[in-house]
């Protein structure tokens, strides 16, 4: 071979071999590509989808004439983080002076219609709203809804907790201030900025390592996969990913994606990430809810979470955020006088982190529970459903409280040592059945034990009105007037030990009228009726009331040795207080799609399981316990116009203290006990009551008007024989029975007495 | 579309907007709250329109404000039945019953309700007395 063809055969040669090489770098940096195409995608989806479902309280509706006190409506606003301005323009925004109201709702879309919104003029008088006018028209507004108060979110269970938010949550300003510090560009790049890479470059090159010049893609690239080192290839992958990105993705789509994502600060070993967490660890609030400075400290953040910590180094982090809001001034991001305002506010950082993010995590829960019969789990955790609840922020204000301020004076007053009384209210509406408030414990934004829904504890002597019920369902045997026996007794049953119950007092009291024997919650004689009807066939009463549990149909069963959680209790007295009607509990109203598309209701639904007649004289029973029986001292809190329904309820060793109660409007069940179900040394009415009346004050209950039913008849009765008396008969009541049911003989006092005739006289005067 | 043609569109429309109108009575006696009457007569544009589902919501809206009002009860009874919802039906009216007061009217439609709510669950008998009731109101 001559040396010019094997120069030739090894050009050759060594092109093919330059050619084959270029070639198989490309087909491997394709595939490369390719790669990192796929996982970044399949990264960022998965990051994407996962939004909670959010969950909102019941908006208010404002109307004239409605029962609502201005102070109230403070709450609500400051709730619902209306600012104060002294001339409001803006949605969000109000005044107050004295009983007048000027307020910018913002918009917001229900499930049933979409408010813009809407400039509102509101004037009190005294205890009701007067007039409602739109400040722009002139005209009166016959209703309007301010929007609702979010209440939480539904979050994925595993550790990782994130308050995942949309772009259009984010406010306006966080955005601008994240561009601003963070990456002015990054609306112009493609993904990396040539002079930030370049800048990198070299100084990787010099030894240095790789230092900023990161747009927000990057930021969010690294946050994705990527181990803190810095190397040219690690740089590289960077580099092409955030390409990829946004190559697939709109700004706002990065931008959301990086909002959920970014590092924010340290709880103990839980990583603070996302924005929305970040602002409920930091100011206890959503997200959309922050104003200017505060998005600033935020934005502020991102460079050093434990170096700018508000909490820890407050000085340094004023700083910063002073810095944010100068650099937003400078590009115009913001005007002068924002500028001004904003550098002189405070940091607004909450004093300790939130345990958790809802105000109401026991509200929640029940939520939660209600909806996993409908949803699955996952669905719950990532299809970003709006939730729209019952709960009434202003009832369960009012109701947690009373719950805390009175345990802590009742361990004052009974020497109980500090914390060692815990609680549960929850409050209904009484018509409706929707669950206005739940304090699942005095420590009410514990997310743990739940003891309105989880604490079933003996309910003693809240069972006696099913015994009465039954009895009252024979009219031909019982009325409200029918003597019962309170002597002795003792009952044997084969497998249990002999049953002697007794009275709280200790006596026996012969024959005593059954409603007395109600209002005195009179053990024995409750025993001997509800032994006389049958045990069984009570607690078959106590579930077509509403109880789902299955109870025991021991004697003792009678007097309440069962045990039932404080929301199955409500649930049995909803029945009662809705005139025998079965009204299932609801805490949700509506379920919307993320988008705002509606999903499902959760309708009112009502079913008659006790006739009109008992249930009525059953409430009237339950009015006497309160007028002149063992809740008489409920009028310390409550006039006794009012005309209140309840009942107390003590069990063995008083362990338990409980009432159940309700007015025109609400139904609501309190109990008091200890965790470790030691005595708590009170009766009902001298826990639990003291909560029922402190929060119902609170509240302005309307009376209680039950609507008679037609086959009520009223009839004047000698208390002491039980027999047919008039008016002037001394101790006579005026009762009502079922139609026919009245006794026909007349007490001998009727018709002999001097008073009678003096009326008979007058009568006859009149005629 | 000429002119002419969307006058005359426009005429009949109106035409047919007053005569829904004027079946459609906007009921002295539903509330003396204003609210509660503007929710009510949302519910039956709803009705009207065939949006049977939608009208739910203003009529659940209406009795978280008025609790008490049979009429409101009825009408919710109503929908329920046109919905094929008649356990609901007969739960809403005889809830509306017992605030019924003397109203033998409304007490009448009440159980004339019930009547055809159990005929269509196939409860002759229930339904032959849910009508005497209506026809003893009558009376």
């Amino acid at each position: 071979m001559d040396r010019a063809l094997f120069e030739k055969f090894r050009n050759f040669v060594t092109r093919k071999r330059v050619r084959f090489t270029l070639l198989s770098l490309a087909l491997l940096l394709s595939g490369f590509a390719l790669y990192l195409d796929i996982t970044v995608r399949a990264q960022f989806e998965g990051k994407r989808w996962a939004m909670p479902a959010r969950v909102y309280a019941r908006p208010l509706e404002l109307y004239p004439g409605m029962k609502l006190r201005p102070e109230q409506l403070t709450m609500e606003l400051a709730m619902l983080d209306y600012h104060v301005a002294a001339d409001p323009q803006d949605p969000g925004s109000y005044r107050r002076r004295g009983d007048e109201f000027t307020m910018v709702t913002r918009p917001f879309t229900f499930w049933d219609e979409a408010q813009a919104t809407l400039p509102l003029q509101a004037d009190f008088d005294g205890g009701h709203l007067s007039t409602l006018t739109n400040r722009a028209t002139g005209k009166p507004v016959t209703l309007a809804r301010l929007d609702p108060v979010p209440i939480g979110g539904i979050y994925p269970a595993h550790n990782e907790d994130r308050v995942l938010v949309k772009f259009d949550e984010i406010p306006p300003h966080l955005v601008k201030g994240l561009v601003a510090i963070e990456d002015r560009q990054f609306y112009a790049h493609h993904g990396f900025s040539a002079r930030g890479t370049a800048r990198a470059l070299v100084s990787i090159l010099s030894g240095g390592g790789v230092q900023g010049g990161s747009t927000l893609t990057q930021q969010l690239v690294k946050n994705f996969f990527l181990t803190p080192e810095r190397t040219l290839r690690r740089k590289f992958t960077e580099v092409m990913m955030s390409m990829l990105l946004e190559l697939h993705y709109s700004k706002d789509e990065i931008l959301e994606a990086y909002a959920n994502e970014i590092y924010l600060g340290q709880d103990g070993n839980r990583a603070i990430h996302g924005l929305g967490l970040a602002s409920h660890f930091y100011f206890d609030r959503p997200l959309s809810r922050l104003d200017l400075p505060q998005a600033a400290l935020l934005v502020g953040l991102v460079k050093g979470p434990s170096y700018y910590d508000p909490r820890r180094h407050p000085a340094r982090a004023l700083a910063r955020r002073n810095l944010v809001l100068q650099e937003m001034r400078k590009i115009d991001f913001v005007t002068q006088a924002q500028y001004v305002v904003a550098r002189a506010s405070p940091l607004g950082v909450a004093e300790k982190a939130p345990e958790g993010t809802s105000p109401y995590p026991a509200f929640i829960e029940l939520v939660h529970r209600q909806l996993r019969r409908d949803y699955r789990e996952e669905d719950l955790r990532s299809e970003g459903l709006q939730i729209f609840t019952t709960l009434d922020p202003l009832v369960q204000t009012s109701a947690e409280r009373a719950l805390t301020s009175r345990l802590t004076q009742l361990e004052k007053d009974r020497r109980i040592p500090p914390k060692a009384l815990e609680g549960a209210v929850v409050v209904s509406h009484s018509q409706n059945g929707e669950v206005q408030a739940l304090v699942g414990g005095r420590d009410t934004r514990f997310e743990g034990f739940n003891r309105a829904l989880d604490a079933a504890r003996p309910v003693g002597s809240l069972m006696k009105p099913v015994i009465y019920l039954t009895a009252l369902e024979q009219p031909d045997s019982y009325t409200l007037a029918t003597l019962l026996d309170d002597s002795p007794l003792v009952w044997r049953e084969r497998g249990t030990s002999d049953w002697e119950p007794q009275n709280y007092d200790k006596e026996f009291h012969g024959q005593i009228p059954l409603r007395i024997a109600l209002a005195n919650s009179n053990n024995v004689s409750t025993a001997r009726l509800g032994l006389a009807l049958g045990v069984r066939r009570i607690m078959d009463n106590a579930r077509r009331l509403g109880v789902e549990r299955d109870l025991n149909a021991y004697a003792s069963s009678l007097l309440g040795a069962d045990s039932l959680s404080p929301l199955e209790v409500t649930q049995m007295y909803q029945t009662f207080a809705s005139g025998g009607f079965l009204v299932p509990l609801r805490a949700i109203r509506e379920v919307l799609m993320a988008d705002g598309q509606p999903l499902q209701r959760y309708p009112l639904s009502v079913e008659q399981v006790i006739e009109p007649g008992p249930a009525y004289l059953v409430t009237h029973g339950l009015q006497a316990v309160v007028r002149e029986g063992t809740a008489d001292a409920l009028k310390k809190y409550l006039s006794p116009d009012l005309h209140l329904a309840g009942k107390t309820g003590t069990t063995n060793d008083l362990r338990d203290s409980w009432f159940a109660g309700y007015t025109g409007d609400r139904l609501a069940v309190v109990w008091i006990g200890r965790d470790d179900n030691q005595p708590v040394n009170m009766t009902g009415a001298g826990g639990a009551m003291t909560v029922w009346g402190e929060m119902m004050a609170r509240l302005d209950p309307d009376p209680l008007v039950p609507p008679t039913p037609e086959n009520i008849e009223w009839s004047w009765i000698d208390s002491a024989t039980g027999l047919r008396a008039d008016g002037n008969c001394q101790g006579a009541v005026e009762l009502p029975f079922i139609r026919g049911s009245a006794p026909m003989e007349t007490a001998p006092c009727a018709a002999h007495s001097p008073a009678r005739s003096l009326k008979n006289w007058f009568e006859r005067l009149f005629e | 579309m000429s002119k002419q043609y969307s006058t005359v569109l426009f005429l009949a429309t109106a035409a047919m907007i007053a005569g829904c109108a004027g079946f459609l009575p906007s009921t002295p006696e539903v509330s003396d709250n204003s609210a509660v009457v503007a929710l009510m007569d949302s519910a039956r544009a709803d009705i009207a329109n065939g949006k049977l589902d939608a009208a739910v919501a203003p009529l659940e809206r209406a009795l978280r404000i008025e609790p008490r009002n049979p009429v409101l009860w009825q009408e919710l009874a109503k929908l329920r039945l046109q919905q094929g919802q008649y356990q609901q039906a007969e739960g809403m009216a005889t809830r509306s019953n017992s605030w019924a007061g003397t109203n033998k009217a409304l007490r009448a439609e009440n159980w004339r309700l019930i009547g055809e709510a159990r005929l269509k669950r196939g409860d002759r008998q229930g339904a032959q007395a849910a009508f005497d009731m209506a026809a003893e109101q009558a009376n």
